[in-house]
């Protein structure tokens, strides 16, 4: 309480006025006060239903609950891109507020994160692992695991190369039929 | 951005002290500790309510992201309400679960809760004993929260009937709360109250 009275009696010198200037000044004081610190809005924004707020705070609150963005004030629907800055004259560099941290709404939210592959297996970008029996040609045996690794996507059907494919991929399964008949019958 | 809770608790508490509705009587804030996360509340008993004449004592707890989440608030004096758990005192109140907004504040949320108090929702109960003889047998249910209220929260009106069937089991060496809880909890039939006290003891 001490506080406040000190306050409203530095208002009240500062007003020209006098007192009769103080209960004014107060009051327009409060009509820009932030929703959610409750202090003078700065970087203000105001959203679509008209409800005044700091960035930060607006931006901590949307950041809060992602899933359900309403208006702290009256719960309207709310959206970082239509929030509008609010620029006063005194200030003299009239920046977007969104444009400082916390990020502007619009285009430079972080990007998701990438996939980490297997989170067990922190063993860089391309991590093999194969079981098997055999050599070269029979390498078809081996089961083969990557992680992470970009193997080269298959071609588009009806290419050349896709026929390529189809017809290496026919021959080795030949080959590993042959192989197989010959671990049984030999 | 954790001294933001701080700062405006501090602010909140400023604006309720200069209230109407502390001028009136209606709520209270206190404040328990110097690091601004634990504050009392205190609100009246509406009229015309069972709680009429009552003080109700709550605990307020702030967390460190509040007013982004909504502070954790429960009664501390026992009340009979469909919403408030009579054992531990937890609120069923949506705004301090997913409807809070941060824009709420402390007096807005201690009002809330005082007028939970004259509009109970005993379709979304936190206590469904008492939900249960709110709506099958409000008449009882208004005697049993008037009792509860001279009881615990220093209300007006003592009901006899009721004083009396607790002292009878006081007699038999009941904790008075726990007859309290079963005499309510049976419709203030002595029987069954008796029964499921001793019952449960073996």
């Amino acid at each position: 309480m001490a506080e406040t009275s000190e306050a409203q009696a530095s208002a009240s010198a500062s007003a020209p006025g006098g007192d009769a200037g103080g209960d004014d000044d107060k009051h327009d004081e409060r009509m820009l006060e932030c929703n959610i610190c409750l202090d003078t809005a700065r970087d203000a924004v105001v959203s679509m239903c008209g409800h005044l707020f700091c960035w930060p705070c607006l931006h901590q609150w949307l950041e809060t609950r992602p899933s359900r963005q309403v208006c702290p004030v009256c719960k309207a629907a709310i959206s970082r891109d239509k929030v509008i800055p609010l620029y006063g004259r005194g200030n003299t560099k009239q920046e977007d507020p969104r444009n400082k941290v916390p990020p502007r709404p619009a285009g430079q939210r972080t990007e998701p994160e990438s996939n980490s592959g297997f989170p067990g297996f922190g063993f860089g970008e391309g991590f093999h692992m194969s079981f098997g029996i055999g050599a070269f040609p029979f390498g078809v045996f081996t089961s083969t695991f990557n992680f992470g690794d970009p193997r080269p996507s298959a071609a588009p059907r009806g290419t050349a190369q896709y026929e390529e494919e189809q017809f290496l991929s026919k021959i080795f399964l030949w080959v590993a039929i042959v192989f197989v008949l010959w671990l049984v019958f030999a | 951005m954790a001294n933001i809770a701080a700062k405006r608790i501090k602010r909140e508490f400023k604006e309720v002290m200069k209230s109407e509705e502390v001028a009136g009587g209606a709520i209270k804030l206190e404040l328990l500790d110097n690091s601004w996360t634990e504050l009392q509340g205190e609100i009246a008993g509406p009229p015309d309510t069972p709680y009429e004449g009552g003080t109700f004592l709550l605990e307020i707890k702030v967390p460190e992201t509040y007013p982004f989440n909504p502070p954790k608030i429960r009664f501390m004096t026992k009340i009979w309400h469909p919403n408030v758990s009579s054992v531990t005192g937890a609120i069923c109140l949506d705004i301090l679960k997913d409807q809070w907004a941060a824009a709420l504040t402390l007096r807005t949320v201690l009002l809330s809760i005082q007028a939970l108090l004259s509009a109970a929702e005993p379709n979304d109960p936190q206590d469904a004993v008492v939900a249960k003889q709110y709506k099958e047998n409000p008449t009882l249910f208004a005697l049993t929260a008037r009792h509860w209220t001279h009881a615990y929260a220093g209300g007006p009106a003592a009901i006899r009937d009721f004083d009396a069937k607790v002292q009878r089991l006081l007699d038999m060496g009941v904790d008075e709360h726990q007859a309290r809880v079963a005499l309510s909890t049976y419709d203030w039939e002595l029987e069954r109250a008796t029964e499921q006290l001793f019952n449960r003891e073996e």
